[in-house]
């Protein structure tokens, strides 16, 4: 019993920054209407510079994970005027196998600026872990959950009580409707593009301090992770891709316990194929027709 | 011929099974990220069939190909409703999860002393078929061209038959070609099932060809490049694949010298490519145009 509590702790810990990553993952899905595999790899770049950033002149955790959300979110822009911009309309599935090109891409560039295979990123709040009665819970935990809950709160409001965040969700709702109404679709597409792939950023910070290394399948593992939890909560919504990753966690956390990593990974597509199969517009999914067009 | 060519070719021979398999699914609208889960049933039925069970090669080919159909219609029945980005995710869930059972399928039985079949997520090791039967590179290379050349006519057969043009109707839109009398669903079927059965025979070709597989290989790397050759060469005809394939494998392994920069010159051509030509270079619109440019030669001559 102390373990399924324990193991529900952690897991809800960790899946607050998978929420975290499927949250700028459902961001860009909504105002493209187009998968972009490079989300993880943009991630790892900006992961690369802080890095870089701190084996060189030794930074601190402020300054890399200010560099890992900027870096994220300038490659993002790149993947964004490359694959996302210039395509024709209704290429989405060009769009998709285009970012995946780039994906290919910036980890050969990853690879060239670092050759190993891992790398060490800074810790995050290290410290003994607290201890409440019999449970325990790691400081990084703590600051993981804590950013990752704040930080899709502040995504809520933008979208929710700005001007921007009503044009963006009305480009979700429909683009050339938007455009209509003098919502200026241009600007706001690569805003709103660098914007998730900065949130993304934030997720890969926390992760990276938390494993306290880097290699470059992060790009693979982000991407990954950001589509099962983006899909289980359903997608187009704040709470559910919070919702998503933090069933995400705990599925993992409880059935690695158990069973072991590869009953873990097994599990996890488990629960994502059968939502899919029985409940495909997700746990709290709330995008229309949107997801569903053709190839 | 070269050693190193006939291995580079024999691996465009397969991989294009799979960019094929992949094809055939777009043909119809629908994107699969998992085509890797059905090369890779196949890689592991045919290797079985031989290495464990002593079936003669055609036999465990035509084993590859019947478990890769049946695996791929088991799964089309429950993401037949399922479109775009839902049924995408769906086969990638489900191929990662036949990653992951191989990981822990161990079947092995003692042949000559040595335990022979796979082993868990150490792989598959000793399918030795071709060294047993003194088959060379060249034969299997041949073996593979005369296999892939029997699906491409099957292609060339399909896209002029009814069934071809009731997927393309389904790919342009599946409601309008169920109120036109198209069966929708017993199409979307048949068309996972021949795709999973030709991944199912490049798999059981991958096996005998390096003669070991691990779980590792079949991951969504190979299912999401199978997928961008239809796209890079084109969705207007079944050589687009094979064109993708050939410029992937082909030019990258003709340019060694680019060694570490080629995914970033590899990757920038195949996105300013497709801003160009967004259903790749022989797309509908160009197959037509050889198609009327091919009549208006022979009329002359």
């Amino acid at each position: 019993m102390v373990d399924l509590v324990q193991n529900t702790i952690d897991g809800l810990m960790i899946g607050s920054s998978y929420g975290l990553l499927a949250l700028g993952f459902t961001l860009i899905f909504g105002v493209m209407r187009r998968l972009n595999l490079s989300y993880g790899p943009s991630i790892m770049i900006g992961g690369y510079l802080g890095t870089v950033l701190y084996l060189q002149f030794g930074a601190g955790p402020l300054v890399v994970a200010a560099a890992v959300v900027i870096g994220a979110a300038v490659a993002g822009l790149y993947v964004e005027r490359l694959c996302f911009a210039p395509m024709k309309a209704g290429a989405a599935i060009a769009s998709m196998v285009s970012s995946f090109a780039i994906w290919m891409q910036l980890e050969q560039a990853a690879i060239l600026v670092l050759p190993r295979h891992t790398y060490a990123f800074p810790a995050l709040a290290t410290g003994a872990p607290l201890e409440f009665g019999p449970f325990t819970v790691r400081p990084d935990h703590l600051v993981m959950l804590g950013s990752a809950l704040g930080l899709a709160a502040a995504v809520q409001l933008v979208l929710y009580r700005t001007r921007f965040g009503l044009g963006l969700r009305a480009i979700i709702g429909n683009p050339v409707a938007a455009h209509l109404v003098g919502i200026d679709v241009r600007t706001a597409l690569p805003l709103a593009f660098a914007g998730a792939s900065a949130v993304g950023g934030v997720a890969g910070f926390l992760v990276l301090a938390v494993d306290q290394q880097v290699t470059p399948m992060f790009g693979m593992w982000a991407t990954l992770k950001g589509l099962i939890a983006m899909m289980i909560g359903g997608l187009g919504s704040v709470p559910g891709a919070v919702l998503g990753g933090l069933l995400l966690g705990v599925i993992e956390a409880q059935s690695q316990w158990y069973f072991g990593p590869q009953i873990r990974d097994l599990m996890a597509y488990f629960v994502l194929f059968a939502v899919l199969a029985l409940r495909p517009r997700g746990l709290v999914g709330s995008l229309p027709e949107a997801a569903t067009q053709k190839a | 011929m070269d050693d190193h060519l006939i291995g580079v070719l024999s691996n465009i021979g397969i991989v294009s099974f799979v960019a094929l398999s992949a094809y055939l699914l777009l043909l119809t609208g629908e994107i699969s990220f998992g085509q890797q889960a059905f090369f890779a049933i196949g890689a592991y039925a045919a290797g079985i069939a031989t290495a464990l069970w002593g079936w003669p090669l055609a036999l465990a080919l035509a084993a590859g190909a019947v478990s890769g159909a049946a695996a791929a219609v088991l799964v089309g029945i429950p993401t037949l409703r399922l479109h775009g980005l839902y049924f995408s995710i769906a086969t990638l869930a489900f191929a990662e999860m036949v990653r992951i059972l191989f990981e822990l399928f161990r079947y092995q039985v003692e042949i000559d002393g040595e335990p022979v079949g796979p082993d868990g997520a150490a792989g598959f090791r000793n399918i030795r078929y071709i060294f047993d039967h003194n088959i060379d590179a060249v034969q299997f290379l041949l073996l593979i061209y005369a296999l892939l050349a029997v699906v491409l006519l099957g292609f060339v057969w399909l896209e002029r038959s009814r069934t071809g043009v009731a997927f393309r109707m389904i790919g342009e839109d599946e409601t309008l070609a169920g109120l036109q009398g198209v069966a929708v669903a017993r199409h979307k079927v048949l068309a996972a099932g021949l795709a999973g059965a030709l991944a199912g025979v490049g798999g059981g070709l991958y096996a005998h060809l390096t003669t070991y597989v691990e779980p590792r290989i079949f991951d969504v790397m190979l299912g999401v490049h199978s997928l961008a050759y239809g796209l890079i060469g084109g969705l207007g005809t079944a050589l687009g694949p094979l064109l993708g394939v050939l410029i992937d494998i082909g030019l990258l392994e003709s340019i060694r010298a680019l060694a570490g920069y080629r995914m970033i010159i590899f990757g920038g051509i195949v996105a300013v490519l497709l801003i160009v030509r967004p259903r790749g270079l022989l797309d509908e619109r160009a197959v037509h145009g050889i198609g009327v440019l091919w009549r208006r030669m022979r009329r002359q001559t």
